[in-house]
């Protein structure tokens, strides 16, 4: 079972003041202690009179990456708010940082309230914001493998620091975007960062399916989940990959009522992979979860208790880069 | 009552393996810069216990060499983003101001407020931004392929986008912002930074740049050769201030200095020679060729002459001062390579801390510099021995504090709080 937490840091209205990084640091250490995979830092760029966190998801995931060793560091950045070329940079950029521990939470519907500090008063349609997330999508993946492996040469006395033959223009045209590449950083420690795909619409599916490391669906009743979740896995087996390349985990707020059984009956042979679990930014409900849930679920056996690779494509059983 | 003497500020400008185009190849540099966050934070370090203003990073989207022949002789095509880079940093320092270069024609300025506020709130209010409106056609094509814009569009574009930045980080209520570029709606979701706002860098030359630098920036980073240009380049940015309100301490200039320092003047000269020699013939020639506008210099003999080139009618003046200096000094076409590829346009001194000092007086209180923005040939050498030698010099003549005063960028520069 793979257990992510989000840390909903957009969520924690009117606590900015109180949320300082040493108070997130301590957060996200707590998770890494108690062994679960990653944590999902949500981002939101559609602006607001209160300021409800202090910080933009992607630095913030860097200055993490420097305070953690093995947990996994899921950062959101909207298509909308970036261009393919700068957030493919930032997530190789962040990937060399953790020693492969950074994931891209890519979402596939928009917010509504974004366009308008983007430049868009008129908006897009969703539509057209899918159709272009999708190909958003495609190019960080592949300027992310614009530079092989084995590149860099360090060559000192040859005067050969890497070798020309080994980096690769993307020349990628689109509806969209034209982006020539290569990216001036070197191949990451995890070949691609876990691109992690959430907001699935059902036009949507087939991309998921094809493309996403991870795909994080909607709260739902568990019956419906082991549904879409073997939804998902046949997809990507249509696609030609293996059920297991793609991770499907559930998304549920984590209350005061959440208990181990309840946990159980979602996962499975029939079920998803795992779960991230939604908490307020506040310590006290992960202590919660750690002290109460999680020892519940160990002694049946479920998660596993300790960290087994250390980038998060290991951790995760995906294939890919594995060279922290 | 004593009245204080003013100082210099130093900023601390990180570049790949270092500044010198053979730095990588130097037996000491750390070759694998590029790669290993764990070097940068110790660079970081090194700044912060020689009470370094600042550190700067510079930045293209883009590869640096078009020709991949000559990029695969240099480690400048890769390294790190420098936005996450200064973020990490930042969290593992306490007082040295973090400043990142960012690209107006290819960000939009909800995004770039908003990242720049987030490194600040990281850093306590630690963080700057140099603008650069990107005239390069590698980062062009890595953006839509409609090719460069103009240069008299991009600064107008520049100039709106530093406008609503400035609006976003100043706390606006209604921002509302509909303007030729850019339209944004809503303000900043991100608390107000601890320094008021962020610190404006820019090191635009041009007619268009220092306009835009006297209107909006706090520190100015330049290029100069010689006294002679440091000081009009000094004195035109600050005759400009008053047009826009300002008075002449409101902007910082801060030249870029790249310093061999040794105990001895012959050691350091051995240093600088030691680094020429291994910088690659083609790679020399090529950076000589753009110098000089032409294109097959490859084909004459590298140790001849300078051939006779067509009428120098259109040359800009450093292209002249290329074939001037090879015919006075009477150099090969390899040695005048070294000479302009090791310097890369910027200030060079080389010699003892005594005499590394003497320019960096002689500039600052010439009325030439508030500062210098340090360029060390190779790292960590250079920046350890100028952290060793040269600052502790500077301190013994009370150029330069012995700790820091502020706890935000903007303190510790001396600058104004924006309302």
């Amino acid at each position: 079972m793979h257990l992510a937490v989000s840390f909903n840091i957009a969520s924690a209205a009117g606590q900015a003041a109180e949320l300082d990084f040493s108070r997130i640091a301590a957060f996200v250490r707590k998770a890494e202690a108690a062994g679960l995979d990653m944590v999902v830092i949500s981002d939101s760029a559609a602006g607001g009179q209160q300021a409800s966190s202090p910080f933009e998801a992607t630095t913030l995931l860097a200055a993490l990456a420097t305070v953690t060793e093995r947990i996994g560091l899921v950062a959101g950045a909207s298509t909308l708010a970036h261009q393919p070329y700068n957030l493919a940079r930032r997530f190789a950029s962040l990937d060399i940082i953790s020693h492969g521990r950074t994931g891209w939470n890519a979402t596939i519907i928009q917010d509504p309230r974004e366009a308008a500090n983007f430049s868009r008063p008129e908006g897009i349609s969703n539509d057209d914001f899918r159709r272009r997330a999708e190909e958003f999508i495609g190019i960080v993946q592949g300027l992310w493998k614009g530079w092989d492996t084995d590149a860099l040469l360090f060559d000192k006395v040859g005067g050969r620091f890497h070798d020309p033959e080994k980096m690769h223009l993307l020349d990628h045209k689109g509806e969209f975007f034209s982006v020539r590449g290569p990216l001036n950083i070197a191949r990451s420690p995890q070949d691609t960062p876990v691109l992690v795909v959430s907001g699935l619409v059902e036009t949507g599916l087939d991309f998921a399916a094809r493309m996403a490391d991870v795909i994080l669906i909607e709260e739902r009743a568990s019956q419906d989940a082991k549904a879409a979740c073997n939804d998902l896995k046949r997809r990507a087996l249509a696609n030609g990959r293996s059920p297991d390349a793609v991770k499907v985990l559930l998304t549920i707020a984590v209350g005061p009522e959440l208990a181990a059984d309840r946990l159980e009956a979602w996962f499975g042979p029939e079920g998803c992979d795992g779960f991230n679990l939604v908490l307020p930014a506040e310590p006290s409900a992960l202590e919660d979860f750690v002290d109460r849930v999680l020892p519940e679920l160990r002694r049946r056996g479920l998660p596993r208790p300790d960290y087994t690779g250390t980038t998060l494509r290991a951790r995760l059983g995906l294939g890919g880069g594995n060279r922290p | 009552m004593t009245v204080r003497k003013r100082q210099m500020k130093l900023g601390l400008f990180l570049w790949a393996t270092g500044h010198h185009i053979a730095a990588w190849r130097h037996p000491k540099a750390h070759v694998t810069a590029g790669i290993d966050i764990d070097h940068y934070i110790r660079l970081a370090h090194t700044a912060e216990a020689a009470k370094l203003d600042m550190i700067f990073c510079e930045d293209a989207a883009g590869l640096r060499e078009a020709n991949v022949g000559i990029a695969s002789q240099t480690s400048r095509s890769i390294g790190f983003e420098p936005i996450s880079l200064l973020a990490a940093i930042a969290v593992q320092t306490e007082r040295i101001g973090l400043v990142s270069t960012a690209s107006t024609s290819y960000n939009e300025p909800f995004g770039l407020a908003r990242t720049f506020a987030s490194l600040d709130q990281l850093s306590g209010g630690r963080a700057g931004w140099n603008l650069v409106t990107s005239a390069n056609h590698i980062e062009a094509a890595n953006f839509g392929s409609t090719g460069l814009r103009p240069h008299a569009d991009r600064y107008e574009r520049a100039r709106e986008f530093a406008a609503v930045v400035a609006r976003l980080w100043g706390g606006a209520e209604a921002l509302n912002h509909d303007g030729q570029s850019f339209s944004i709606k809503d303000p900043l979701d991100l608390p107000r930074s601890p320094q008021g706002a962020p610190v404006m860098v820019q090191a635009g030359a041009s007619e268009d740049g220092k306009d835009l630098a006297a209107r909006t920036a706090d520190v100015v980073f330049s290029a100069a050769q010689t006294f002679e240009e440091a000081k009009a380049f000094y004195t035109d940015l600050k005759g400009r201030l008053a047009t826009y309100g300002r008075e002449p301490g409101d902007v910082k200039i801060m030249p870029g200095v790249a310093p061999v320092v040794a105990e001895t003047e012959s050691e350091a000269r051995e240093k600088y020679e030691e680094l020429q020699e291994l910088i690659p013939d083609d790679v020399g020639v090529a950076l000589l060729s753009s110098y000089l506008s032409i294109s097959d210099l490859w084909r004459y003999p590298i140790d001849g002459p300078l051939p006779e080139l067509p009428p120098s009618e259109g040359m800009k003046s450093r292209q002249a001062l290329v074939i001037e200096q090879s015919r006075r000094d009477n150099l090969s076409i390899r040695q005048l390579a070294r000479h302009f590829a090791g310097a890369r346009g910027h200030w060079r001194v080389v010699g003892t801390p005594a005499q590394i000092a003497d320019e960096l007086q002689a500039r600052f209180e010439g009325g030439a510099a508030d500062g210098f923005n340090v360029m060390p040939s190779w790292f960590p050498g250079e920046l350890d021995a100028f952290a060793t030698l040269v600052v502790p010099e500077l301190q013994r003549r009370g150029l330069f504090r012995k700790d820091y005063e502020g706890r935000t960028l903007r303190e510790q520069l001396g600058l104004k709080r924006p309302v």
